[in-house]
């Protein structure tokens, strides 16, 4: 790939025109271009090509949270379909019930720096396609005043967007961000030293270097992979189209009462296989029976939480070869 | 000619084996079979269904590495089959540790064929492509269930049929060959739950540069494009779906159509003993772990899947603080040996890894109430004796005594269940204060409201458990026990077989029980 022109919206969501696209472009450089003249080893892909032959590390994580595996299922299962906060992994869910039984469970990687470039160009083009998504995939009487403050500004913490019942919007968790997976990427690329001993385990990594969250299947996953790819002496960035995808949700193990292909049950809303911005799992309606209904790995799905441990989250590097010769720094506490 | 008989019946003996003809289906069902024998074309269509056999075994095709076994599926199957989509993993005791040689060092691959709703009809387990003895496959009966275990011998790769997964569960065959580590006929996978230690896995990648140059399994598919998530899809893809099958298969197997059930207490063993275990530990990397809050496996003070089972309380999950788990290492004295010259003051990559009731023996137990053979109410009243102990319990192993011998199904519905607590009530009054059996009896006084009865006593004791991690002396205790766990788990072949599975200590070997007031005593 040649230095790129611009980049492109997430999974290629389309921009109703070129303005749109590039303030997309705009605000994505804002995040890129500041760590790439940071960090000697993280380039932006706007400035510098990313040869078609190089071989990044992939990074893929579980949507469910890493800080709540080590409780029994139920407990842990509960808490996360209960609490937006506690989902952590750049990927939110939430979950419609007939009575006891779900109906539906939603997922979303999108972020809400794309939403705030949807309020923005709303304000600048007079469209409605941020109030247009909310009907469409959230709720159908979504009101404008729910959406943004009184100078016009998007407020991603809604009503409609922090619920953990019905549909929800994009990411809203705090660390859930664009920014934060950029950070992460740009500032990973820094190899660290503890008392003159390499640190390369990944949660020593996340600590020595304060790259996020070290109890996360995403934060050390990501500075470890970046880390172990700078070791080689090569430049990282994120690949373009920049974003978090749901890469797929395992089904293996999961029975359906009419022994129904399951895989007809996972429904990609924005995006597309494998770079899916927004997934949903419920039952055809046809078919007369709820998610509750379906077994997996023996039990009924009585949680969201219960998919999205098996939902696979990515985030797609991109790596240029170079010679850098990079010095260990020391960890960040040692300074 | 056939081999002469072998009287090692252990898994090892397939190291053993002399050189086999190549070109040939060998059998070796050890405790059925003397020695190796080589099946006609007639006994091994009778005997083999599954696609390995029916595909490339009884075609006259016999692969003789891993890599070409595989490579002859793709041959013989069309482009859109099943079995042409792979999954491959990777695991190492050593994997991560910095140590280049011993990082490789027993690195190896697990590779899954077929995608099915219940897992995988073919997987291949060898430390590399080109591997031709030793090479380990499981391949799915198709025509009469379980999986059929095969493996290669000898430097020619001659396969040998080794046993069907019900060879695991019948009397004479089990325990033996390659089912004294496939303890009930199951995939294992002993690191089965996150953070799945010595496997590759998002919890701890396996990158290529753990590689010395020019190592040619770095560049091979099995390694190059390998799972994204490594231990996390063979969990949930492979080795679940897979204990789920064979497990469904078995219940239907041993439910006769008269509704007897064949050998009870073959089932009930999977309940009240310890047949295998897996390893589970904390998810706090060793290398941080004494600035950090750490997080200790439920599983290890209570049996929270099998009580979850009952919609009985599960614990709110332990944790202690890292000072006082890394004083613990000190302490102790524990360090990372493989017995071969590497030894090290560290503990294992992840903190505190520990043996817990196997999942196979969590399915068994589903699969138990769902057919009717046992009731939750006597379910919940055997796990719960002795509940703080919910592995390696002599006491409840003792009630294995008790099990009728005989055992019918009608409708869903079985009499076990009340002859199985009657027996124990009536050993119970002779036995002695403090037994198995009087604590089952006082368990089963519950009546229909054993769930509320159950319920304080389980609070009252995570309560005193999370209380008691606040001490330095009360952990001393808690990682003592742990101990004596391990060393019963190093009994296990596989066990045994992984020097690098847990770290070592100078806490005495000695057996060690929990106490339901957290406590934890020395036994024997």
């Amino acid at each position: 790939v040649a230095v790129l022109e611009r980049f492109s919206t997430p999974a290629h969501l389309p921009e109703p025109n070129g303005a749109g696209a590039d303030a997309w472009s705009e605000r994505v450089e804002g995040l890129v271009g500041p760590f790439a003249q940071e960090f000697e080893q993280f380039y932006d892909p706007t400035e510098d090509d990313t040869p078609t032959d190089g071989q990044p590390p992939p990074i893929a994580w579980p949507a469910f949270p890493a800080r709540l595996k080590s409780l029994s299922e139920d407990v842990r299962w509960k808490m996360a379909d209960t609490d937006r906060r506690q989902q952590d992994e750049y990927c939110e869910w939430s979950v419609e019930k007939d009575g006891d039984e779900i109906t539906r469970v939603t997922f979303t990687s999108e972020v809400p720096e794309y939403f705030e470039h949807l309020a923005e160009r709303d304000r600048a083009d007079g469209s409605d396609r941020l109030l247009s998504f909310y009907r469409e995939f959230v709720d159908p009487d979504a009101d404008p005043n729910q959406l943004l403050d009184a100078n016009g500004r998007y407020i991603a913490e809604n009503p409609l967007n922090t619920s953990t019942d019905g549909r929800l919007a994009h990411l809203v968790m705090g660390s859930n961000n664009l920014l934060a997976a950029i950070a992460l990427a740009a500032q990973a690329t820094v190899l660290r030293q503890d008392h003159g001993v390499p640190v390369t385990k990944q949660q020593a990594l996340v600590e020595c270097a304060k790259l996020g969250e070290s109890l996360r299947n995403s934060d050390p996953q990501i500075a470890g992979a970046v880390n172990n790819a700078a070791s080689t002496g090569v430049e990282i960035s994120l690949a373009d189209p920049i974003g978090l995808y749901i890469d797929r949700l395992l089904m293996t193990g999961m029975v359906a009462p009419d022994d129904a292909d399951v895989t007809d049950f996972w429904h990609i809303e924005r995006g597309e296989a494998g770079r899916a911005l927004r997934a949903s799992f419920s039952v055809p309606p046809e078919r007369g029976y709820t998610v509750t209904k379906v077994k997996l790995a023996g039990r009924p799905i009585t949680f969201g939480a219960q998919l999205a441990e098996r939902v696979q989250i990515k985030i797609e590097p991109a790596i240029r070869p170079a010679a850098h010769h990079p010095e260990r720094k020391p960890c960040k506490h040692q300074r | 000619m056939e081999a002469a008989p072998v009287v090692d019946e252990s898994c090892a003996v397939f190291g053993g084996l002399p050189e086999l003809e190549p070109q040939a289906i060998h059998r070796f069902v050890v405790g059925e079979d003397q020695a190796p024998r080589t099946l006609s074309a007639d006994e091994a269509e009778a005997e083999l269904g599954d696609p390995f056999a029916t595909l490339l075994l009884l075609q006259g095709n016999f692969p003789h590495s891993a890599i070409a076994t595989l490579k002859a599926i793709d041959q013989a199957t069309s482009a859109d089959d099943p079995l042409r989509q792979q999954m491959s993993f990777v695991l190492g005791e050593g994997s991560q540790l910095d140590d280049p040689e011993l990082a490789t060092d027993g690195l190896r691959f697990l590779v899954a064929r077929g995608d099915g709703p219940q897992g995988p009809d073919l997987i291949v387990s060898a430390f590399a492509p080109e591997q031709e003895d030793g090479v380990e496959l499981m391949s799915w009966d198709r025509a009469r269930g379980g999986f059929n275990f095969y493996r290669t011998v000898g430097s020619n790769g001659a396969w040998v049929f080794a046993g069907n997964s019900r060879h695991a569960v019948l009397e004479g065959t089990e325990g033996k060959g390659p089912f004294e580590s496939h303890a009930s006929g199951n995939l294992l996978m002993k690191e089965l739950k996150t953070p799945w230690i010595n496997w590759d896995s998002p919890a701890a990648p396996i990158p290529p540069t753990i590689f010395p140059e020019g190592d040619a399994r770095v560049q091979h598919a099995w390694f190059a494009a390998k799972e994204l998530q490594g231990a996390i899809t063979c969990e949930a893809a492979v080795a679940r779906p897979s204990i789920q099958r064979w497990t469904e298969a078995r219940f239907e197997a041993i439910v006769g159509a008269d509704g007897a059930i064949e050998r009870p207490a073959r089932i009930i063993e999977q309940i009240l003993t310890t047949p295998t275990a897996n390893l589970v530990s904390s998810h706090i990397e060793s290398d941080v772990v004494a600035s950090k809050e750490v997080d200790l496996p439920v599983t290890f003070f209570v049996d929270a899947e099998g009580l979850a089972q009952f919609e009985l309380p599960t614990p709110p999950g332990f944790t202690l603080q890292g000072a006082l788990y890394a004083q613990s290492l000190q302490t102790f004295e524990v360090h990372l040996s493989d017995g071969r010259g590497f030894d090290q003051p560290r503990d294992t990559h992840f903190a505190f890894v520990v043996p817990e009731r196997a999942a196979e023996d969590q399915a068994v137990l589903q699969a138990a109430r769902e057919s009717g053979l046992i009731s939750d109410r006597l379910a919940a009243s055997l796990l719960m004796t002795d509940f703080p102990n919910p592995i390696f319990s002599e006491r409840r192993a003792s009630l294995m005594s008790h099990v009728p011998t005989e055992a019918t199904i009608a409708d869903g519905v079985s009499g076990f269940s009340e002859e199985m607590a009657n027996a124990i009530l009536a050993a119970a009054d002779a036995s002695g204060e403090g037994s198995a059996e009087r604590e089952f009896a006082e368990r089963w006084a519950a009546g229909d409201a054993w769930r509320e009865q159950f319920t304080p006593i389980l609070n009252d004791y995570y309560a005193a458990v999370q209380a008691k991690l606040a001490d330095q002396e009360a952990f001393n205790d808690y990682f003592r026990l742990a101990e004596s766990r391990r060393k019963h788990f190093r009994k296990f072949p596989i066990g045994k077989e992984f020097k690098l599975l847990f770290s070592r200590s100078n806490v005495p070997e000695q057996d060690r029980a929990m106490q339901s007031d957290g406590t934890v005593v020395s036994q024997g």
